[in-house]
């Protein structure tokens, strides 16, 4: 995900960012007002993303990704909201304004919620967040797993092109009806899994005979920079977003 | 006393049904370099693990006997402990690369960050121990994009940065090509020449022959024979008992038989083998 | 309690847990490349709820759903649902569910019940009355039962048959993954409402749209479309993990 720039924003606190983000996504699916996702996205999620130099990057993938919410949700609610006034009557069809409405409102959350998060992902090197959730407290075995899933993603993506060209190659159908292709899965699974879960004991051990389980307190290669400012701005948001949240529910009762 | 003593060890995996190790005796001195041979199943990698103490801290199954190393035993310490103690890598060149770090630099260091070593010092200390292994020039690359022979070299060495007493090594060639293990072999040589205690786990006794300065035949659990290279890699004992040993000491005793080798002993390198039927 | 929770993640279980994420967005993909009508994206999590117990599996969907969010962020705030699923796994592995067989019998048995109770509450959903003052009554099952008499007889029967081919001797793990997958899709279903507006861009979109032709709430077709999806899904995805666990040699499964 992501993406080197030389910008301010890549040179935040992993942290900072992180909660900038949380924030933005809290507020805009808190606060009143059934268009404040788009005002939220549009007026500081894409700025910010402008200036971290990735707002092409943001916009590709959240178009990719919610086109196909938004065809769906648009067609879901606007066709079927039962009563309402219709924007035009065709055959069986009548989309209503009110559903329209209501799948537009739809659409802003998603996009905020997309934008918000790839707005911290695209800026922000993954090792980077772990080691600062570390210095914050987290504890490390948390941190490997989410390195460590990152980094193996690809290889495990290879073993199951692997093992599925393999049992093609020994005749396994892997089109055609909808059993066919069913009974096709646990050929590939199983020997995924089964291969995956072998190797899980010489990987602990690989580890733990690299002092993993020590009980000593851990130092850091790299050092990630961090200014007063920041830590100062980081308390604000972790205040702002409970009464964000108590806000928002207050407001609708 | 020996700085490595092995004594009456004898050990059973919780689910396996007999011992895999049976009255093991082996003593090993300080800056001693250690071949371990045998037949598949002999329990070779059991003894390495035993050494290591993931037999019996993390395999847990029983124990009798006593496994010491430096002056200290393995049963009065925990895993995290001898870890410090004793450093261990084997076959699986992928399944060692810890997954948690970006560079072969950082991922040198992992060890050093657990053990809390200070910042400053973790520099001076992985930039010294990829030198000594020759992979410096790999120090910015990702560990996943390097070749098998890379990444055995980046375990090597990861494990070797730890500064261990002693280093277990349990078939680090054996997934390599050739180019890959000959560049495992000559970082081994260069650790052992650095002065450290080595036990290593090797099908390729021609190399051993070369290097080791012990060799352990182990079989069914139980040690059959332990002698210098020369010696123990061409005893008729380990040939009956259908060790796989280098062509070259199975041609010669071929030969010999029919008078065709004049030399007393056999040959277990090719240059050996070469200057022998030379006569 | 808070130790018992440390003693779930052994160095073995923390390895575990990336590979695990890493089989459930392999198979997922691979489901996807099948074009079969599920996700079975949850195979890794459910191995880990079933081999180092509930809170790992618990740990392993939550953050198998955030990790995912990185590439589509669309799968993060679920991160809730995926943790109760692994530790619904963890449950079942607790109370046996991945070990032994079961008679078929039980496995028809479990399938009937459940395609049974699945009819029974979809057809409930559709024939809700709501009046003028947003109140809403609920058929009454006699009522149901004439109307759709024949309906119910498919649904028994269809049940029993997907229990003996699908969950052959797995029944119990079926069972439990039945049960985790009703949750799942009740505690799934506000989020989908509120934050995505009652779709999710994937083909079970077509049945939130059924739901809705038939006079559904959004909240509440949703809700139908879980409960539709989500069990089965489930139910495959225990299965499955029971048969690698079958498969597994038992020194592989120590903790
Ligand atoms: N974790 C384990 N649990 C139970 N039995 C085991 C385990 N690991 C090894 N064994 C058994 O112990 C015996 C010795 O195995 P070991 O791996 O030590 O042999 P080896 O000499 O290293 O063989 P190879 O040349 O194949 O590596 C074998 O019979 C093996 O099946
Ligand atoms: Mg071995």
């Amino acid at each position: 995900m992501y993406v080197a720039r030389a910008s301010g924003l890549h040179q935040l606190h992993p942290l900072t960012k992180v909660l900038t983000a949380l924030c933005l996504l809290i507020a805009g699916l808190t606060l009143p007002g059934n268009w404040t996702s788009y005002c939220i996205t549009l007026l500081i999620v894409f700025p910010l993303s402008a200036w971290g130099k990735v707002f092409p990057n943001l916009l590709h993938i959240v178009w990719i990704v919610s086109l196909p919410f938004a065809i769906s949700v648009l067609l879901i609610q606007s066709l079927f909201w039962g009563a309402g006034t219709p924007i035009f009557e065709f055959w069986l069809f009548a989309p209503k304004v009110e559903g329209a409405r209501y799948a537009l409102i739809s659409l802003g959350k998603i996009i905020l919620v997309m934008s918000s998060f790839l707005l911290f992902s695209l800026t922000t090197r993954p090792d980077a967040l772990m080691i600062a959730l570390k210095q914050a407290g987290m504890p490390s075995s948390i941190a490997y797993i989410i390195v460590t899933t990152l980094q193996i993603v690809p290889s495990f993506q290879r073993k199951g092109a692997t093992i599925l060209d393999a049992q093609r190659s020994r005749g396994l159908e892997t089109e055609g009806n909808l059993w066919v292709r069913a009974r096709a899965l646990v050929p590939i699974v199983l020997p995924l899994a089964l291969g995956s879960l072998m190797e899980v004991e010489e990987r602990a051990i690989a580890i733990e005979a690299r002092a993993f389980n020590s009980h000593k307190a851990e130092t850091s290669l790299i050092e990630i920079p961090d200014t007063q400012f920041q830590k100062n701005f980081r308390t604000v948001t972790l205040v702002a977003m409970p009464l964000l949240m108590i806000f928002g529910i207050l407001w609708r009762l | 006393m020996a700085f490595i003593n092995i004594q009456n060890l004898t050990y059973q995996y919780p689910t396996s049904k007999a011992p895999v190790l049976k009255n093991i005796n082996l003593q090993i001195e300080q800056g001693e370099f250690v071949a371990i041979v045998g037949p598949n199943g002999a329990g070779k990698s059991t003894l390495c693990y035993a050494l290591s103490g993931f037999v019996p801290h993390f395999f847990k199954g029983e124990l009798s006997g006593s496994i010491e190393v430096a002056g200290r035993q393995s049963s009065q310490s925990t895993l995290s402990e001898w870890v410090l103690n004793v450093g261990l890598a084997f076959q699986n060149p992928f399944n060692q690369i810890s997954g948690a770090k970006y560079t072969v630099f950082e991922e040198v260091a992992f060890g050093l960050e657990n053990m809390g070593v200070p910042r400053t010092e973790m520099q001076v200390r992985v930039e010294a121990a990829l030198q000594l292994t020759g992979i410096a020039d790999l120090a910015q690359r990702s560990p996943y994009s390097l070749s098998g022979g890379q990444q055995q070299r980046v375990a090597l060495t990861s494990i070797l940065v730890m500064r261990p007493k002693l280093l277990v090594l349990d078939e680090p060639t054996s997934q390599l090509d050739p180019i890959g293990a000959r560049e495992v072999f000559n970082t081994i040589r260069n650790m052992a020449k650095d002065g450290t205690t080595i036990v290593l786990v090797e099908h390729k006794v021609e190399w051993i022959a070369n290097f080791a300065d012990r060799v352990v035949a182990l079989k069914a659990g139980q040690v059959l024979l332990e002698g210098k290279p020369s010696e123990a890699l061409t005893s008729d004992l380990l040939a009956e008992q259908g060790f796989g040993l280098s062509r070259y000491t199975s041609t010669a005793r071929e030969a010999k038989k029919q008078g065709l080798w004049k030399k007393d002993t056999l040959p277990v390198t090719l240059d050996e083998a070469v200057e022998g039927f030379k006569q | 309690m808070f130790e018992k929770i440390k003693k779930d993640f052994t160095t073995k279980t923390l390895v575990l847990i990336p590979i695990a994420i890493a089989i459930n967005i392999v198979v997922g993909e691979l489901v996807a490349r099948l074009k079969l009508p599920i996700y079975l994206d949850s195979i890794g999590t459910v191995l880990v709820g079933a081999i180092a117990g509930p809170w790992a599996g618990a740990l392993t969907g939550g953050l198998a759903n955030l990790i995912w969010g990185l590439f589509t962020p669309t799968s993060a705030p679920f991160f809730y649902v995926a943790a109760v699923i692994g530790f619904m796994a963890g449950l079942a592995g607790k109370y046996g569910a991945f070990e032994g067989e079961t008679p078929y019998w039980v496995s028809v048995l479990v399938g009937a019940v459940f395609v049974f109770s699945l009819t029974l509450f979809v057809l409930a959903f559709i024939n809700v009355n709501v009046d003028e003052t947003g109140y809403a009554t609920f058929p009454s099952m006699g009522e149901l039962f004439s109307r759709y008499l024949l309906l119910f007889i498919v649904a028994i029967l269809l049940g029993g048959a997907i229990g003996y081919f699908l969950l052959q001797k797995g029944g119990y793990a079926g069972l439990w993954g039945l049960i985790t997958g009703v949750i799942a899709a009740i505690i799934s279903a506000p989020t989908a409402a509120y934050v995505f507006g009652g779709v999710t861009g994937a083909g079970t979109d077509l049945l939130v749209a059924a739901f809705r032709a038939s006079g559904g709430g959004i909240l509440s077709s949703v809700l139908a479309q879980g409960s539709v999806s989500d069990p089965f899904d489930k139910m495959l995805s225990f299965m499955v993990v029971w048969l690698i666990l079958k498969a597994l040699p038992a020194r592989f499964k120590a903790r």
